[in-house]
């Protein structure tokens, strides 16, 4: 149902401080080596990436050949490294490998084929292990001329700061409903409006992250969220709803911004309606008490995500503190 | 597009393209065959994006157009066609799929854009020279032996071509080196290669284009960039992305001085070699030369198995200087020997600096081996 992927040749929706930043730099002549862009989950960090490699390799008109070439990963002075995926289980490799990384030497120890600029992109390298991270490095500590290094990452605080302190960092920030409407209505074409504006408040200005709402997995663990708040779960139930929410791409950030927003809907509710803020006899769904629970389960994910805590034990706690409401 | 052309010429060409085209099939387009005609010439191009080979077979064409198709499954379905048979390629055009006939054979095949199929071939190559074959094999069966393999020394990991000043004006100069051996052989310059840029071609490129020297094409026509090369043999073009660093000074390592000269039949002495090697278990495999008045002796030691000796006499050897003693890896020893015709020509400085080997009869190649402690 996704209508186009960011190889594609479109323009980027927003990001301008970044794009002007890249533009710059490039019209400057003074083009670092390695970029890095951080900024959440599907907010468009790919999408930016080829956006660039296309600047740099004369293929920005959508239809020339050289963006066709790119679209379908077939132009030789481009390397894209992303996870592999793993055919037994179905599901993207946990990491980036070593064996993932080591065609970039050898790609950036060529010489370009079309007399021009060399474009690596590393998408998501927060997901580098360690000896993917230090083959990096070496590339980065020596850059070879004319070879730009474009590196993705959602979770900065997982990169190793000797490749962070190496690149030039561009943020993206999320989108702005009006730019959020612009590329949902281009890359969810088929989706029917009225879906796509039940999301689009809960995707954070992220358009990936609202695709994966529309998607099998926002249903799923729709149904998740709905499951915890009707019967709080018991100890054992925490551990199996943690690990049906982790093995899912994406899965954390969408259960915990479904479960963020049926709370603040019910602690809406509680406060302007039947509830009144004075509570049941027990005192436990008080409007003040739903939306303090809200505030500790957003703190609790900002957390986990800006210091790359463990996310099972994230999910455990957050469980708990639903079910101690 | 529309031909019809003989299946044993339309399964060498697809037997060339096979071997370019990627296997490991993570880019799809990567796997297929590119399937032109233009002007009533059918050419077949395949590619992994670093090498590119373009071949121009005859066959009756009907139709221009362009078409991608899996080249595995294409060669494999001609290798399997009874031979003298002609087979028929009928593209429509966009994605109607292939449609291939051949006696009462008939198969359709998926295709892919031709417009994703990657470009290896666009740009000028401002420096153009033709080399006959034979030159351009003496050049890399001399020199390829050397390559290193070692992936952080990339800029060792292919044959350095370029062109030197030699003792009797210019040469045109092959070069490769492992940092253990090093071979160097020259050949007069083709007119029009003197502007050349020295250029490292990959290990990967060397081996493809040996494989098309031996089919029989007189002539190769060398074309250069200081990014890119390409060499056509007969109806085949094969352009190669270069590496991109910078090869050593290798000059700098080629002793000036080495005074002490010792020859030697080369068949005695790879015999001899290999026999007295034979003993060690050790991965290098040292041997011991310890060289007197037209004497060498061979001699190998190895800590569990016992000891190994061969002496060459005045019979086989010539040497008149000082008696001295030098130990060298046994396949460095073979992997040069094996170039040389009949006669082998050591030059000695002392028994820890590198050691000069010649080809008596050919001055143009010249080897340096670095010994090693024995």
């Amino acid at each position: 149902m996704v209508g186009t992927t960011p190889r594609d040749g479109q323009e980027p929706v927003g990001h301008d401080e970044a794009r002007r930043a890249f533009e710059e730099a490039l019209s400057a002549g003074r083009l670092h080596h390695a970029w890095l862009l951080t900024g959440p989950e599907g907010i468009g960090k790919a999408s930016f990436a080829f956006w660039m490699a296309r600047v740099l390799l004369k293929a920005t008109a959508p239809d020339s050949t050289a963006a066709r070439r790119i679209a379908a990963g077939s132009h030789a002075d481009l390397l894209y490294i992303a996870r592999g995926m793993d055919e037994k289980r179905q599901r993207m490799r946990a990491e980036i490998v070593a064996d993932d990384v080591r065609p970039i030497g050898q790609f950036l120890h060529r010489t370009a084929a079309e007399d021009g600029w060399r474009v690596v992109i590393v998408d998501g390298a927060d997901f580098m292990n360690r000896s993917a991270a230090n083959a990096i490095l070496k590339i980065l500590e020596e850059p070879p001329p004319r070879a730009i290094l474009i590196l993705t990452c959602a979770a900065p605080g997982r990169l190793l700061p000797t490749i962070r302190s190496r690149c030039r960092t561009l943020r993206l920030e999320p989108l702005l409903p009006a730019q959020m409407q612009a590329v949902l209505a281009r890359v969810a074409a088929d989706v029917p409006p009225e879906d796509i504006a039940r999301v689009a408040p809960l995707a954070h200005g992220s358009p990936g992250r609202a695709l994966a709402l529309l998607a099998g997995d926002g249903a799923a663990l729709g149904a998740l969220v709905a499951r915890v708040l009707e019967t709080p779960p018991d100890a054992g139930a925490m551990y199996e709803i943690a690990e049906s929410v982790l093995k899912r791409e994406n899965g954390f950030p969408v259960f915990f911004d479904l479960l963020c927003d049926a709370i603040s809907k019910h602690a809406r509710a509680l406060a302007l309606g039947d509830g009144r803020g004075e509570g049941n006899a027990d005192g436990s769904l008080s409007a003040h008490r739903m939306a303090e629970l809200w505030r500790r389960l957003t703190d609790l994910r900002v957390e986990t995500e800006r210091f790359n805590l463990d996310k099972q034990q994230a999910l455990l706690s957050g469980l708990t503190l639903v079910s101690g409401r | 597009m529309k031909l019809k052309a003989d299946r044993a010429t339309l399964l060498k060409a697809l037997a060339h393209i096979q071997s370019v085209a990627e296997k490991r099939n993570t880019i799809p387009i990567l796997a297929n065959v590119l399937i032109n005609v233009a002007d009533g010439r059918l050419t077949l191009t395949a590619t992994d994006m670093e090498i590119a080979v373009v071949e121009e077979i005859g066959a009756e064409t009907a139709r221009n157009g362009a078409v991608t198709a899996p080249a595995a499954v294409l060669h494999e379905i001609v290798r399997k066609l009874p031979d003298g048979v002609a087979v028929e390629l009928d593209h429509a055009g966009g994605d109607a799929p292939l449609a291939l006939r051949a006696g009462r054979y008939t198969t359709s095949l998926n295709v892919l854009d031709v417009d994703d199929f990657p470009s290896m071939t666009a740009g000028s190559l401002p420096n153009h020279f033709t080399v006959p074959a034979s030159v351009l094999r003496g050049l890399i069966d001399r020199t390829r032996f050397a390559i290193s393999t070692e992936e952080t020394r990339y800029y060792l990991n292919g044959i350095y071509l370029h062109v030197a000043p030699g003792e009797a004006g210019p040469m045109l100069r092959a070069v490769a080196t492992d940092g253990h051996r090093l071979a160097r052989v020259e050949t007069e310059v083709p007119s029009g290669a003197e502007e050349m840029p020295g250029v490292i071609v990959p290990r990967k490129t060397i081996a493809e284009l040996r494989k098309l020297l031996d089919e029989g094409a007189e002539d190769v026509v060398v074309g250069l960039s200081d990014t890119r090369i390409q060499f056509s043999v007969g109806p085949v073009t094969l352009t190669s992305k270069l590496i991109d660093g910078t090869f050593p000074e290798y000059d700098r390592v080629i002793p000036r001085g080495n005074d002490r000269v010792l020859r030697v039949g080369k068949k005695d002495f790879s015999d001899a070699v290999a026999r007295v090697a034979a003993i060690s278990q050790e991965r290098s495999r040292p041997v011991k030369l310890s060289i007197g008045h037209n004497l060498l002796t061979l001699s190998a030691v190895s800590p569990d198995q016992g000891t190994a000796k061969e002496e060459l006499d005045e019979n086989h050897v010539t040497y008149d200087a000082e008696p001295m003693e030098i130990g060298f890896q046994a396949r460095y020893l073979n992997d040069i020997t094996d170039q040389i015709d009949r006669d082998v020509e050591f030059l000695f400085s002392d028994s820890s600096a590198p050691t000069i080997v010649r080809d008596v009869a050919s001055p143009s190649a010249l080897y340096v081996l670095m010994p090693m402690r024995v």
